[in-house]
């Protein structure tokens, strides 16, 4: 007889999700974590959607620990020179069921990982999951250092650069036009000067995304996010790009601080913590074998993670894919067939969920943010001409057409036409 | 069965200190309590000295949290652990520490080796070792770098300014260990899950036949601070000028200093 029901590689969002899920329908379940704790290797922009842990969790903002909710959002266009900003705030974002918050992942992926384990999982870190078992082609566990351990089904939860996947067979090696690098820091500042700065109520958070020069023309974006003491700031820019490139990323981490649009919301602050990570943006067209027998997939692992341009969303689809792979593990567990027959059962529970669903309706994103590196260069500059315009005064004033019209030629009246035209078709 | 006793101290782990650069305080609120590193090498002698004399092998700590320490600690080779968490010996000195250690070996029974780490990471004291062997009346044995076990007979060599000392000499004893005495290995996923059945035995200040008054502190630590560093800030290359002047400039302010 096997260890355990299931064994889950990773503690991350989508491994601690899919344990606690098996646990407390009464599975045996391992997780092993690389990690000394939950949420040390991890990094994200900072955005929860919540959504998808709501329905597992209700009410878990609660008791979780979550920075701040977000209630104003701010999209900056940015030049060397001037920097156009769009703030919008609404009551509409207090709805739990499609609120968002800001977490800092050192706090709540153990507060997760916490859960599953209150649930019944023996949760190991840092345990590295090295090898799969084998015994006789099938997949019967993992090996972690000299130690074998044995399941029925083995989920691979181990994040965008999944070894694990690749080695059943189930995934090729990573293409630089698939992944993004993203870089960050937490710069310290008291709850106080945050909510003064960002016009922020007390629990409230803002975030805000900057197009244009952060990513020096190059396909990415720069991101700002709210927590309770600290701000969290970095880049994301994609791999293809970033090694044709001379830039270095922290170097344009650094300008991106030392920026007019930056450095007054920063000022008074300390850097208490940089990380870098991979992220996954090729969408559907990354997407590996999802299952195969005693074998599963999930989150970055699997690729579910999409760019829209400025910004990067992979925790809820993490979420939500460890919560159908529980699901789908549950019924095996309850056929006693562990075989692809049954785990096939979690490509259409995935088809038929938001996970599945936004992965398709964005399947041109890719495509369309790598071939328009206008979004990310000229029309940032376009905005910065049109409003420096529109607010200098020195001398005889122009209609608002006259004043625009120039810029708009040089950016390509026809090329914004097709882009605005294929961008709201692939956002 | 005889017992060995390895003394271990849930410490805060250093690296998520952060100094305060105007006062030069040190904010713990970010670190996370570890196993002493050095006392990971006592364990794993501990360990050693087990399977060469079927002794039995218990984990002995006492201080704040502890009670949060026995699974990392049970990971580590133990049959079992005995804690003394209470609140009331938050600020306990050396000497309070190594009284309520030496009652707890007592209270624990037919413990005749005791193995302490030469110190702590956070205090680096150096004391508690050879104070637990006063207060028991064992001999002790500091510095040790080798342990060899025959029944009751330990060979031990110790690591000295001028060489290094070979000794015997027969339980019961009480040994402090350096680093050197043989490496821990990090803990296995077996090991870890294997913890969560031993037993973890919670102790009372009573159990040390000592009263609360009695390990009161008899020294106060007055105050922490991170040390200074000055700096002469002083850049060989001003206004950019060449390298091979900064070099030479550099050279010279090295040898004025006497450095080179
Ligand atoms: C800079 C940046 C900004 C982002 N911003 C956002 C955002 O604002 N909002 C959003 O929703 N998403 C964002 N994302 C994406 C999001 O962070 C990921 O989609 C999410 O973390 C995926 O979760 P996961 O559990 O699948 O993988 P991960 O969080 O990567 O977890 C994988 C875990 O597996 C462990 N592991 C790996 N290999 C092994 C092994 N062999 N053995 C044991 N353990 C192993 C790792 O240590 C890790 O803990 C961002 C990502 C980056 C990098």
């Amino acid at each position: 007889m096997a260890d355990y029901d299931a064994i889950v590689v990773g503690a991350g969002l989508s491994g601690s999700t899919a344990a606690y899920c098996m646990a407390k329908a009464g599975l045996s379940v391992l997780v092993v974590e690389r990690g000394d704790a939950a949420g040390t290797k991890n990094v994200t922009g900072g955005r929860l959607y919540a959504h998808s842990l709501e329905k597992i969790i209700p009410g878990f903002a609660d008791e979780a620990p979550v920075e701040r909710k977000v209630v104003r959002e701010r999209i900056s266009m940015v030049t060397d020179e001037s920097c156009f900003t769009a703030d919008f705030s609404s009551s509409r974002f207090q709805n739990p069921a499609s609120a968002s918050y800001t977490v800092l992942r050192a706090e709540f992926d153990p507060w997760l990982a916490g859960k599953a384990e209150e649930a019944g999982c023996d949760v190991v870190c840092p345990a590295v999951a090295d090898e799969l078992l084998r015994e006789n082609g099938k997949i019967t566990g993992i090996k972690a250092g000299d130690d074998e351990l044995t399941a029925e089904v083995v989920l691979l939860a181990d994040g965008v650069n999944s070894l694990l996947a690749q080695k059943a067979g189930l995934k090729k090696e990573l293409s630089p036009h698939h992944v993004a690098v993203g870089a960050k820091e937490v710069v310290e500042l008291s709850s106080g000067i945050i909510n003064d700065r960002f016009n922020l109520n007390e629990g409230e958070g803002l975030a805000q995304l900057f197009a244009g020069s952060p990513s020096r023309g190059m396909v990415g974006g720069g991101f700002l996010y709210t927590n309770k003491t600290s701000l969290c700031v970095g880049l994301v820019v994609t791999v293809a790009h970033m090694a044709k490139s001379p830039d270095r990323l922290p170097d344009m981490l650094e300008s991106f601080r030392q920026s007019a649009a930056l450095k007054p919301l920063l000022e008074g602050g300390k850097i208490i913590e940089y990380s870098a990570h991979l992220v996954p943006e090729g969408g559907i067209h990354m997407i590996p074998t999802l299952s195969a027998d005693n074998v599963l997939v999930l989150g970055d692992a699997a690729g579910f993670c999409l760019n829209l341009g400025f910004t990067v969303r992979g925790m809820d689809y993490a979420i939500g894919s460890g919560a159908l792979a529980a699901e789908t593990v549950i019924e095996a567990k309850q056929k006693g067939d562990f075989s692809n027959a049954v785990l096939c059962g979690y490509q259409t529970r995935l088809e038929n969920s938001f996970v599945m669903q936004d992965m398709r309706t964005h399947k041109n994103a890719p495509d369309f943010i790598e071939h328009t590196p206008r979004m990310f260069k000229e029309y940032p500059e376009l905005v910065e001409n049109i409003f420096a315009d529109m607010f200098t005064v020195s001398g005889p004033s122009k209609l608002m057409l006259k004043k625009a019209l120039p810029y708009v030629r040089k950016a390509g009246l026809l090329n914004l036409m097709l882009d605005g035209f294929k961008g709201s078709r692939a956002l | 069965m005889k017992k060995i006793a390895v003394c271990y101290k849930w410490v805060l782990s250093d690296t998520d200190i952060r100094v305060d650069e105007k006062t030069r305080s040190l904010n713990m609120e970010k670190c996370k309590y570890q196993v002493n590193e050095y006392d990971r090498n006592g364990l794993e002698c501990g360990v050693q000295i087990k399977k060469a004399s079927g002794r039995e092998l218990v984990g002995i700590t006492l201080g704040k949290d502890t009670a949060s320490s026995a699974k990392d600690a049970l990971s580590r080779g133990l049959d079992s652990v005995f804690y003394l968490d209470d609140a009331a010996l938050a600020d306990i000195d050396k000497i309070g520490a190594a009284k309520a250690l030496a009652g707890m070996i007592k209270k624990v029974g037919d413990v005749d080796v005791v193995i302490c780490s030469e110190a702590s990471s956070d205090d680096f004291a150096q004391q508690t070792g050879p104070r637990i062997a006063a207060l028991l009346g064992w001999p002790s044995v500091s510095y040790a770098t080798k342990v060899e076990v025959n029944g009751d007979s330990f060979t031990l060599e110790r690591k000295l300014d001028d060489g290094i000392e070979c000794v015997s000499v027969a339980a019961p004893l009480v040994i402090t260990i350096s680093p050197e005495v043989g490496e821990a290995p990090i803990p296995g996923v077996k090991d870890i899950l294997g913890a969560k059945k031993k037993p973890a035995n919670a102790l009372a200040i009573g159990d040390t036949g000592l009263s609360a008054d009695a390990l009161k502190p008899a020294s106060a630590i007055v105050s922490v601070l991170a040390p200074e560093t000055s700096r002469k800030r002083q850049r060989m290359n001003p206004d950019g000028v060449s390298l091979d002047q900064a070099a030479a400039a550099l050279v010279k302010e090295l040898s004025q200093a006497g450095i080179l």
